[in-house]
């Protein structure tokens, strides 16, 4: 089978039963392989024979010496027609899957890939196929294929074309699913907004990454085989025992004999058949668990159970750590995520622990509440209110949790539980702890709503979350933190999910807190400004260990370690001086006037709009930031001015009329394009190296030699400082910060007049944002190509653009000279965008939040 | 065949790629309303693929008296009955035929295809009920303990048993167990669904509804109703264990999914207990892949009955279609395989809806 080169590399990360799985399936369906291979030696006996020279069998004879499994109704040898049976079944096995896998995943690529009206009808009619009881369409078929006979050939042909139409909807399902996932992939983008032929993007990039789960399809589509083959005998479509053997022929001939107690003749076809499809799905199942890191088996290290009630000190704080560590077990080893941390928080105090990705905060905070996944192992102490958490047992942790300590997360869309009110999830903590009514329940849920600032608190609190809005969801998320009157609150990320006016409210909700009620909040943050705008001291964090901890104004006037100055000299600022850039000038690249962009609605729904009549222009050389929160259209614009979304309005670029024109006539303009995109981990193909993707774009156009390729390749990693050896490396092996530097290499590619980038450093830490941001202003004043620049920061656009358009809700509200519309603004909401935007100075955000807070009192 | 004919994308725990509409942000009585159109197409497709795949092997009446009669007499009835027309004219009578409810009258014996859902679908749908309460007192509570323990040993253990529940056709699981409690052990009747004079009995009253058990209980005959429970003992728990299986393998999936995300992490930090994480907070929203996956499983449940039914000469559709086979009626088989598909399209449309009603995303 096609699975096997792939299994070497498996098994060393099975362990366990899934191992166990694997290695027995596998076991089993090579041990039919071979008795059904070697069937003439094995088999003592022919599967037609009746006699030998000792005369005939006899039926149904017990087993003895000469017939090991007995004789069957007919007078066969049992044993020797389960051995030449599992020939039959390998054939049809070959012969039910190959057809099927080709037909079907040509048929998924083609049709996920083209979408439209022809993949709708190929989906409904697959569909129909599927929803189909599988028994049923294999008679159907079988009557059709072998007209009623029944020998070697025709049954076998018969079997083997119904599994394959069963299974052909199986294939096409899965490798259509994962094409219409893998063309909206930023590496298949940036394919095709190059240029790149659409067969080479269908086969170097769709095909080899679609075909993910065929291995498993083709496990069940050839147990699938068996069992078809089986049951076609048993209801009598079976082939003739003279032809050939089959198991469920047999079976179905030794149906009368069970009632009279003879047990072999059933027995041990009905075994064979259940071994083979047994051993065909622990191999399937122990290759899909192992494969999907979600369902491998995790190595838990072994927990000691609690010795008895955690010890309380009566003379800690609120929140004391002290030489906490952490590490993760992981199938690559032990994994330090916190060494010895020491901390305490007071009670009223807000303490941040800033650091960028793997720096372990967010695990030093779980550990607050013992909220640590099971491959985690924590030493240290941890006392909440003086109980130490580490050692609690189940029932003494229920009891902090909530009560003494809470938690509110990151991502307010996946904490709320969907298919449950939101009063019903704050009744349900408050009963957790406490034993109330019904009725008190709600109402306490009505008044904390309230408390956070939900309207109609009464009406809302019977609503679902999906009703809610992201920043309402984050209100309702610390709504139920502070449904117990927990005077310690942990705050993981709280706004970065969050738009920056969203952002700046429920940062005034939490001060709000801290001034009214006195709760203490431990603060998770990477962004500086939050840090500045709300902390009272400030810890930091590099690698697991804690580098610096001091009061927030002493930290940013006066950082100690050379790592908080570094970060802190990382961080864009809005308040950066540069002066004015020069009014527009030079041919235009792109110029839109009345822009629309709409998405289809599904089912007669309406469709949304999500560009709505933008004018725009960039000059050759020049950088234009679009910059504006989620859903204000920033991303559909860079994908209609790259050709990825059809527009309407009118659209040019590099003097070709997009609006009017097919994909034909703009190829001709797609070698003058770059795009880089958002995210690093998917920019680009994971199976191919990062050299081949950088050479794309020269492959695309032109016909370059293996050394010219190299050549330029190496130019190009290294004007964005990177090594050539990178270039043989596959993009999992590069950081993202790499990985985004290598993006822009491939941009850069064939010199293209226009570069669209969208949101290229958002991802990244603040460091790795501040290399990324320099390599591109050098590289953009040394080869002076346009730049279309989205983002939703606007420091980071005050450092890059000329220019700077604003988009709200699908409208640019105001476009402009950069330092003009930042220092100046001329719309309202650029005002109170710009008012939002929390700057990195304790100070200076102080005196911004007041007088925020006065124009909001006064409006 | 019943056992592996099933989505694979489900095996990851992910809600499984459907292509019918996404319920997301419409009102349910449009969702229902949609839906319910799609058995439509569904429908159409499948009797158009039957009719013109019947259709490619020549007429039934070759196929049934091919061997019996001269040519001669083979033409006239072929006259007779229409077969010799265009085949565009036939399908068109047939469809319209479909439309009005009929679906046709066997050729052997004459009996109308429509009649046979109520004198043997209730002998279907009785099997089919009885074995959903063998798969769903087990196959869940299973799962959910499965995947409380992950990758512990009883994990281990259940779902090896799971893989051999449907890995094994259902058909020989059905005849070890008639080899072990009805011929070795004798404790229950090996076939049928109920005692020759129990059946007479029956007859004789008259006015039954078809669903034996509800029959006797009518009649007020304890002793009858234990005979249907004792003959439908091993049928239930053969077609039964075949479900519980997949209900085992879903539940545990799913649930393993949904214990992960985070809003169980959430109620977790407010000091809920694991009880209750479990049965409030991961079970429901772990229901709605759970659903729309068994909506897939109903044509393979079907297909284990009609197996079923031939082991055990259970007198139900599946028997009948096997009857019909030998007698290589095909106008029968036809009727029946389009009356099945109907009903396996009605039950997908009626899980569906389950489904979105247990989404709140849907009902508003």
């Amino acid at each position: 089978m096609a699975v096997r080169p792939s299994v070497r590399r498996l098994i060393p990360r099975a362990h366990g039963y899934q191992r166990g799985m694997l290695l027995a399936g596998g076991a089993v369906v090579a041990a039919v392989v071979v008795v059904a291979v070697f069937a003439p030696l094995l088999a003592p006996y022919g599967f037609a024979q009746l006699r030998d020279a000792h005369g005939y069998f006899g039926a149904q004879r017990p087993p003895s010496a000469r017939h090991w499994l007995g004789t069957t109704v007919g007078g066969y040898d049992v044993l020797s027609r389960v051995i030449w049976g599992s020939q039959t079944a390998f054939e049809v096995i070959v012969a039910g899957t190959v057809v099927a896998l080709l037909l079907g995943s040509l048929l998924g690529l083609a049709s996920g890939y083209a979408g439209g009206r022809a993949d709708g009808v190929l989906v409904a009619l697959t569909d129909a196929i599927y929803a189909f009881p599988a028994l049923l369409l294999a008679i159907v078929l079988a009557i059709v294929v072998s007209g009623g006979s029944s020998g070697r050939w025709s049954g076998i042909l018969s079997t083997a074309v119904t599994v394959t139409i069963i299974f052909l909807p199986q294939y096409f399902r899965v490798v259509r699913a994962e094409t219409t996932r893998l063309k909206h992939e930023p590496f298949v983008e940036s394919a095709r907004v190059v240029g790149v032929p659409r067969r080479r993007i269908l086969v170097r990039h769709i095909l080899v990454n679609a075909t993910r789960t065929l291995p498993l399809v083709v496990t069940l589509n050839a147990g699938g085989a068996v069992a078809t083959l089986a049951g076609l005998g048993f209801v009598g479509y079976g082939i003739e025992p003279t032809a050939a053997a089959e198991w469920g022929y047999d079976l179905n001939r030794a149906q009368s004999d069970i009632a009279a107690g003879i047990w072999w003749t059933a027995l041990f076809p009905g075994l064979a058949i259940a071994l083979t499809v047994l051993g065909i799905t622990l191999f399937g199942e122990g290759l899909n668990d192992v494969r999907d890191p979600r369902l491998r088996a995790r190595r838990t290290p072994r927990r000691e159970p609690p010795p008895g009630p955690a010890e309380v000190r009566e003379s800690a704080g609120l929140l004391d750590v002290e030489h906490l560590s952490v590490s993760f077990t992981t199938d690559g080893g032990t994994v330090d995520a916190v060494e010895d941390v020491s901390l305490t928080v007071a009670p009223g105090e807000i303490l941040a622990i800033v650091g960028e990705s793997g720096s372990g905060k967010t695990v030093t905070a779980r550990s607050a509440l013992a909220l640590l996944p099971d491959t985690a192992s924590a030493r240290g102490v941890v006392l909440v209110r003086g109980r130490d958490v580490l050692r609690a047992g189940g029932r003494e942790l229920r009891r902090v949790r909530g009560r003494d300590i809470a938690v509110i997360f990151q991502e307010p869309g996946t904490a709320l539980n969907p298919v449950h009110t939101v009063g019903w999830q704050i009744a349900e903590a408050l009963r957790a702890h406490r034993s109330i009514t019904r009725r008190q329940a709600r109402a306490r849920a009505v008044e904390l709503l309230d408390r956070v600032g939900i309207p109609d608190p009464d009406l809302r609190v019977g609503h679902y979350p999906h009703q809610f809005s992201g920043g309402q969801q984050q209100r309702i998320v610390i709504a139920l933190a502070l449904a117990l009157d927990a005077p310690l609150l942990v705050a993981d990320e709280p706004t970065t999910a969050l738009d920056v006016t969203v952002q700046a409210d429920i940062l005034d909700l939490l001060r709000d807190l801290r001034d009214t009620r006195h709760v203490a909040i431990v603060l998770i943050t990477h962004n500086m400004g939050v840090v500045a705008d709300l902390a009272d001291r400030v810890a930091v964090m590099r690698r697991g260990r804690l580098v610096e901890q001091a009061d927030v104004r002493t930290l940013f006037a006066a950082p100690r370690h050379e790592y908080t100055r570094a970060l802190l000299a990382a961080v864009p600022r809005l308040s950066v001086e540069r002066p004015a850039s020069p009014p527009l000038s030079g041919d235009t690249v792109v110029e839109a006037r009345g822009l629309v962009v709409e998405y289809p609605g599904r089912l007669g729904s309406p469709a949304f709009r999500a560009v709505d009549g933008v004018d725009l222009r960039i000059a050759r050389g020049e950088v234009l930031g679009l910059v504006g929160e989620s859903g204000s259209g920033k991303t559909t614009i860079a994908r209609a001015v790259a050709g990825l979304v059809p527009a309407g309005g009118d659209l040019r670029v590099l003097g070709v009329d997009l609006a009017g024109s097919r994909e034909r006539q703009f190829r001709t303009v797609r070698r003058h394009l770059g795009f880089v995109f958002q995210d690093p981990a998917t920019s680009f193909n994971p199976k191919r190296t990062i050299g081949d993707g950088i050479a794309e774009p020269l492959r695309a156009h032109g016909d370059p030699t293996a050394a010219e390729v190299r050549r330029r390749v190496g130019e190009l990693l290294d004007a964005v400082q990177l090594d050539a050896g990178h270039a043989g490396r596959y993009p999992h092996e590069l950081s993202g910060g790499q990985r985004q530097r290598a993006a822009l290499a491939r941009a850069l590619a064939l010199q293209p007049r226009l570069l669209i980038a969208d949101e290229p450093t958002s991802a990244l830490d603040v460091s790795v944002q501040q290399r990324v941001l320099d390599l591109f202003a050098a590289l953009q004043k040394e080869l002076g190509f346009a730049v279309l620049f989205i983002s939703h920061d606007l420091a980071v656009v005050n450092a890059l653009a000329d220019r700077v358009g604003v988009l709200y809700r699908g409208r640019l509200v105001e476009e402009g000279e950069r330092r003009q519309v930042l220092t100046s603004p001329a719309h309202d909401y650029t005002r109170r965008l710009i008012a939002a935007s929390p700057v990195p100075d304790p100070v200076e955000q102080a005196a911004r939040r007041a007088h925020r807070l006065a124009d909001e009192a006064t409006a | 065949m019943t056992t592996l004919v099933e989505a694979p994308g489900e095996g990851a725990g992910a809600e499984p790629e459907t292509t019918r509409p996404r319920p997301r942000g419409l009102g349910l009585g449009r969702y229902v309303l949609v839906r319910f159109l799609l058995i439509l197409p569904t429908v159409f497709v499948l009797t158009t693929v039957v009719f013109f795949l019947m259709r490619v092997i020549g007429d039934p009446i070759t196929a049934a008296y091919g061997d019996r009669l001269t040519a001669a007499q083979l033409r006239q009835r072929i006259h007779e009955a229409g077969y010799d027309r265009n085949v565009f004219a036939q399908y068109a009578d047939y469809l319209g035929d479909i439309a009005r409810g009929d679906f046709g009258t066997t050729f052997t014996d004459h009996v109308r295809v429509g009649s046979m859902l109520t004198t043997y679908g209730t002998a279907t749908l009785e099997l089919v009920v009885y074995s959903l309460v063998v798969a769903l007192a087990v196959g869940p509570v299973l799962g959910t303990v499965a995947a409380r323990l992950r990758d512990r040993g009883a994990d281990v253990a259940l779902r090896i048993f799971a893989i051999l529940t449907y890995a094994t056709p259902v058909f020989f699981v059905g005849l070890l167990l008639k080899l072990v409690f009805a011929a070795r052990l004798g404790w229950l009747p090996v076939n049928g669904r109920l005692t020759t004079a129990d059946e007479i009995a029956l007859e004789v009253r008259g006015h039954k509804s078809g669903i034996y058990l509800l029959d006797a209980l009518r009649a007020g005959d304890g002793p009858m109703a234990a005979d249907v429970l004792q003959h439908a003992v091993l049928p239930a728990v053969a077609l039964g264990l075949l479900s519980t299986g997949i209900f085992l393998r879903l539940f545990r999936t799913n649930l393993m999914s949904t214990l992960d995300a985070d809003y169980v992490l959430a109620a977790r930090s407010r000091g809920v207990g694991e009880w209750r994480l479990t049965t409030r907070h991961a079970a429901r929203p772990a229901l709605v892949p759970i659903i729309t996956v068994m909506g897939l499983q109903v044509a393979s449940l079907l297909g284990g009955a009609v197996l079923t039914e031939i082991t055990f000469e259970w007198k139900g559709l599946g028997y009948e279609l096997a009857q019909y086979l030998q007698a290589r009626d095909y106008v029968a088989v036809q009727g029946i395989v389009v009356v099945l598909a109907v009903i396996v399209a009605v039950v997908n449309f009626l899980v569906d809806v389950l489904a979105a009603v247990i989404d709140p995303r849907v009902r508003y």
